[in-house]
């Protein structure tokens, strides 16, 4: 009898770890794979960064938190606080586009160059004074080839 | 006389370029937050945080997006987003300030307080932090940390999650400043 109880307690507990463990697992995942995922939109760094500048709440409403493809000019790159980190021009000098870069591409900067025109699919998070997207992955890569 | 000539040369085109930059900007400036506690510690950056600071009237002003912070896992970040800080309600923080007897002339490094009010889910403190300025080469870096109460922004844990988060967090940041040109 009690080792009965003993085993449905076993049971019962291991049940209990396995189902937190699929629950973690599950919600775990990156919350959007950049990679796998098709832009939901494609736009110009320009006309990105002038849609926030224009308007900001209008701008959230339509690229907040999505996918987003953006095609421009490489302004800087940066490896400041050890990220990898693409600038792209915007409408104005002083609006521009911040592109976190997914360290797995990392790499595929050291071919980059200011000026240099690129399209890049991230996750666009808002603007402050410059619209950020993260988790940025290189699409293609326009050099001047 | 060439010498003294080369010397006022000199004289005349770098102290009036100094002070004319009178704005120093940083885009990627990092905020970092920590808590910990016996059932798990978490942890979380933001490197996207923009930063002003207007060198003569010694104020400065600091902007972030709350869903920019990157967490470990992604429950953590649906967590912070959606329950506590309620992003899409409130996205920003903000801290504007003043720095206490600041000289941005002197060269290397000096420890300052910095008083001004933070606003997080639209609720302002008045807080003083203790940071650390570097001037290396007219480039000013500022690092420093300070702490927390979750209470004190109404953020609303379940108490369920109570034990994992901790009470008091601890927040760290470093800005790199950059000369601003508008």
């Amino acid at each position: 009898m009690t080792k009965k109880i003993k085993i449905a307690t076993f049971l019962f507990i291991s049940l209990c770890v396995l189902s937190i463990s699929v629950y973690y697992v599950i919600f775990d995942e990156e919350h959007i794979n950049v990679i796998a995922t098709e832009p939901e939109l494609h736009l110009s760094s320009r006309s990105l960064v002038a849609s926030f500048s224009k308007n900001e709440q209008n701008a959230n409403d339509n690229y907040k938190n999505k996918v987003v493809e953006v095609t421009g000019s490489i302004k800087e790159i940066s490896y400041l606080n050890n990220r990898s980190t693409l600038i792209l021009e915007g409408n104005t000098r002083s609006s521009s586009i911040i592109c976190d870069i997914q360290p797995n591409h990392k790499m595929k900067l050291k071919k980059l160059k200011e000026g240099d025109t690129i399209t890049i699919k991230g996750v666009c998070k808002g603007y402050l004074k410059d619209v950020i997207l993260l988790n940025c992955v290189l699409t293609n890569q326009n050099t001047n080839e | 006389m060439n010498k003294i000539l080369i010397q006022l040369f000199f004289l005349l085109n770098f102290v009036p370029s100094d002070s004319i930059s009178e704005q120093v900007i940083t885009r990627q400036g990092q905020v970092s937050f920590f808590s910990y506690t016996s059932v798990e510690n978490i942890e979380a950056k933001n490197n996207q945080v923009l930063s002003i600071i207007d060198l003569s009237k010694q104020e400065i002003a600091i902007s972030m997006l709350m869903n920019a912070f990157v967490f470990k896992k992604s429950l953590m970040h649906e967590h912070f987003n959606e329950s506590y800080i309620e992003s899409d309600l409130y996205p920003k923080a903000t801290f504007k300030g003043n720095f206490i007897d600041f000289d941005p002339n002197i060269e290397g490094s000096q420890t300052k307080f910095v008083k001004g009010t933070l606003t997080i889910r639209n609720i302002s403190k008045e807080i003083e932090i203790k940071t650390n300025i570097e001037k290396i080469d007219g480039k000013f870096i500022i690092t420093g940390d300070f702490e927390l109460t979750v209470k004190d922004f109404e953020i609303k844990i379940p108490p369920i999650l109570r034990p994992n988060i901790a009470k008091v967090i601890s927040v760290t940041f470093r800005f790199e400043y950059q000369p601003y040109e508008e």
